[in-house]
């Protein structure tokens, strides 16, 4: 069930993604609406993070692209804002929760300008906004993993894109702010936002997101959440006899052939 | 004691040079790259005796432009080794500077009877000898010691380089997926401050010597880290640790007549020594990983 819009804001062509000789995703099409609240859901290992980091051009498709409001990721960095993952970096780098909220700032600065006042001003008002003002001057390793998790959603508000891409922003983060943070995102929707969420509770998922990409290595579905979120396509997502791409995996680890290089 | 120009040069130069390192430390150490900074200090080494040979003279902008090339060379290949070959970083450390260090070595020994490089003098340096090394331009002029002319110029660019990249230096040491998703080149960034790094190893190694630079950089960051996690306040406080190092290496190798680099490198170590067991936050965590290294 993948269901194809008109004027998207996120569109996926033909996407293949392999790391060394082990092809992550397959053959991704897919077209975003905007205005959503976008739920990516998948098994381990499904390429879930691949496939945001791939339309972020962080890592290199073999074949495909993708577009950002129709147009190419270079033209529209300003718009797009990406939140990796918390374990991604070391949280000993010297530096307050305000000093990493600032960061968001900086591609609007450009080269040699320094952040001010007004750029101080509006991240505070994003610290506020995922309820960490009283923390804008902590060291960020003195943090909770929960208020980490806070302080990168606020520094992708401070970049004020009309995109937000989210690796597992509900990681290590408790239900209370969890709850609080899906209603800030769903604040930003009504506001004609778009945010992209890797996620990882498939119960939770039909609650907080009205659109659903469901991946594993390939897409399964993509559509609203009424239409998509079925014990079929959930089935097919996360069970049984979907090995059969892993197993081609597999079988091109174990041959000669090898269908990446030419 | 009375004011000792002689004193007063070596501790200047010994100073700016130790600026000029530990400014560069302090990110290489926060990009978890002091090895790499090892690796460069060492690869150089082809880079200086290829520019001697071509433009015949231990000074002056070829030197500088050989290393600066060889050091960039280096970094490309290990980053080569460990990302796409898929080898552990450390050991495309290992085997890049190693080997480009070897090919130094083997050019001096081989130039031995026909230029004036030795491997002591690249090796451990002199900044004793700064003070009778003057620049005369060609009219005769005496202008002052050379090496801390060079030493000047060296600290001017790293300072400007750090003030004018801050920022991207800041964001691509935190969050390199971030910086790069933003638009900045974070290899570009990268090659920038290796580039800085090879250039002050070649520019301080008549002084202190291609081994003793990298002490500079990792010493007084490290010990500095120890004591503050603000970024601002962490350059100051490796600006003067690099300075008190000059300043009491030099008279404990007055006291000891003895190397003075060697002298400074000491007096980092010990204040870093010094700074572990004062800083008390430090003391159980030691002992954590010690009890933890026993069980394994």
């Amino acid at each position: 069930m993948i269901e194809q819009i008109n004027n998207p804001v996120v569109e996926v062509h033909d996407l293949m993604v392999s790391y060394g000789q082990n092809p992550v995703l397959w053959n991704i099409d897919l077209t975003l609406p905007a205005g959503n609240l976008i739920g990516i859901l998948g098994p381990n290992g499904a390429g879930k993070s691949t496939l945001i980091k791939a339309i972020m051009g962080l890592v290199e498709a073999n074949s495909g692209y993708s577009k950002i409001f129709d147009q190419d990721l270079n033209h529209v960095r300003n718009r797009v804002s990406y939140v990796p993952q918390r374990e991604s970096v070391d949280w000993d780098f010297p530096a307050s929760a305000l000093d990493i909220v600032m960061m968001g700032t900086y591609h609007h600065l450009g080269l040699f300008k320094r952040p001010g006042k007004k750029e101080k001003e509006l991240a505070m008002d994003c610290l506020q906004k995922v309820n960490m003002k009283a923390f804008a001057k902590r060291q960020i390793s003195e943090l909770s993993g929960g208020q980490q998790q806070r302080v990168f959603i606020a520094r992708a508000l401070a970049q004020q894109a009309d995109i937000y891409f989210m690796d597992e922003p509900f990681a290590g983060v408790d239900m209370s702010t969890e709850k609080a943070l899906v209603s800030l995102f769903q604040e930003m929707t009504a506001t004609g936002k778009t945010v992209i969420v890797v996620h990882h509770d498939i119960y939770s998922a039909g609650k907080y997101f009205n659109w659903l990409i469901m991946l594993n290595m390939h897409l399964i579905a993509s559509g609203p959440t009424e239409k998509v979120l079925t014990e079929d396509l959930l089935t097919k997502t996360y069970g049984g006899k979907l090995s059969m791409l892993t197993d081609i995996g597999e079988l091109i680890k174990k041959s000669d052939f090898n269908p990446l290089k030419n | 004691m009375s004011f000792d120009p002689n004193a007063f040069i070596i501790i200047l130069t010994g100073s700016m040079i130790a600026i000029s390192c530990g400014l560069l430390g302090v990110f290489l150490m926060l990009r978890k790259m002091a090895m790499t900074g090892d690796a460069i200090s060492h690869a150089v080494l082809p880079g200086i005796v290829i520019a001697f040979l071509i433009s015949g003279s231990r000074h002056g902008l070829a030197m500088v432009i050989g290393a600066g090339l060889v050091g960039i060379i280096a970094t490309v290949f290990i980053e080569y080794l460990s990302n796409k070959v898929k080898l552990q970083s450390d050991a495309s450390i290992g085997i890049t500077f190693t080997s480009l260090f070897a090919i130094g070595i083997i050019m001096i020994t081989f130039l031995a009877n026909q230029i004036d490089l030795d491997q002591d003098c690249v090796l451990y340096g002199e900044i004793a000898y700064v003070p009778i090394d003057l620049w005369i331009t060609g009219s005769g002029t005496i202008m002052g010691p050379r090496v801390t002319y060079l030493s000047l110029i060296n600290l001017t660019l790293v300072s400007l380089f750090i003030y004018l990249f801050f920022k991207e230096l800041k964001i691509s040491t935190f969050d390199k997926e971030f910086a790069a998703t933003i638009g900045l080149s974070t290899v570009g960034v990268n090659y920038g401050l290796m580039g800085m790094v090879s250039y002050t190893t070649v520019s301080s190694f008549e002084a202190v010597g291609a081994i003793l630079v990298v002490a500079l950089m990792v010493v007084p960051p490290a010990t500095a880290f120890l004591w503050t996690k603000n970024l601002k306040r962490l350059i100051q406080l490796t600006v003067a640790l690099g300075i008190l190092a000059s300043f009491l290496g030099y008279y404990l190798a007055f006291f000891l007549n003895s190397s003075i680099a060697g002298a400074m490198a000491s007096v980092a170590g010990f204040f870093f020594f010094l700074s572990v067991i004062l800083n008390r936050k430090q003391i159980p965590a030691i002992k954590k990983k010690l009890s933890k290294m026993k069980v394994a």
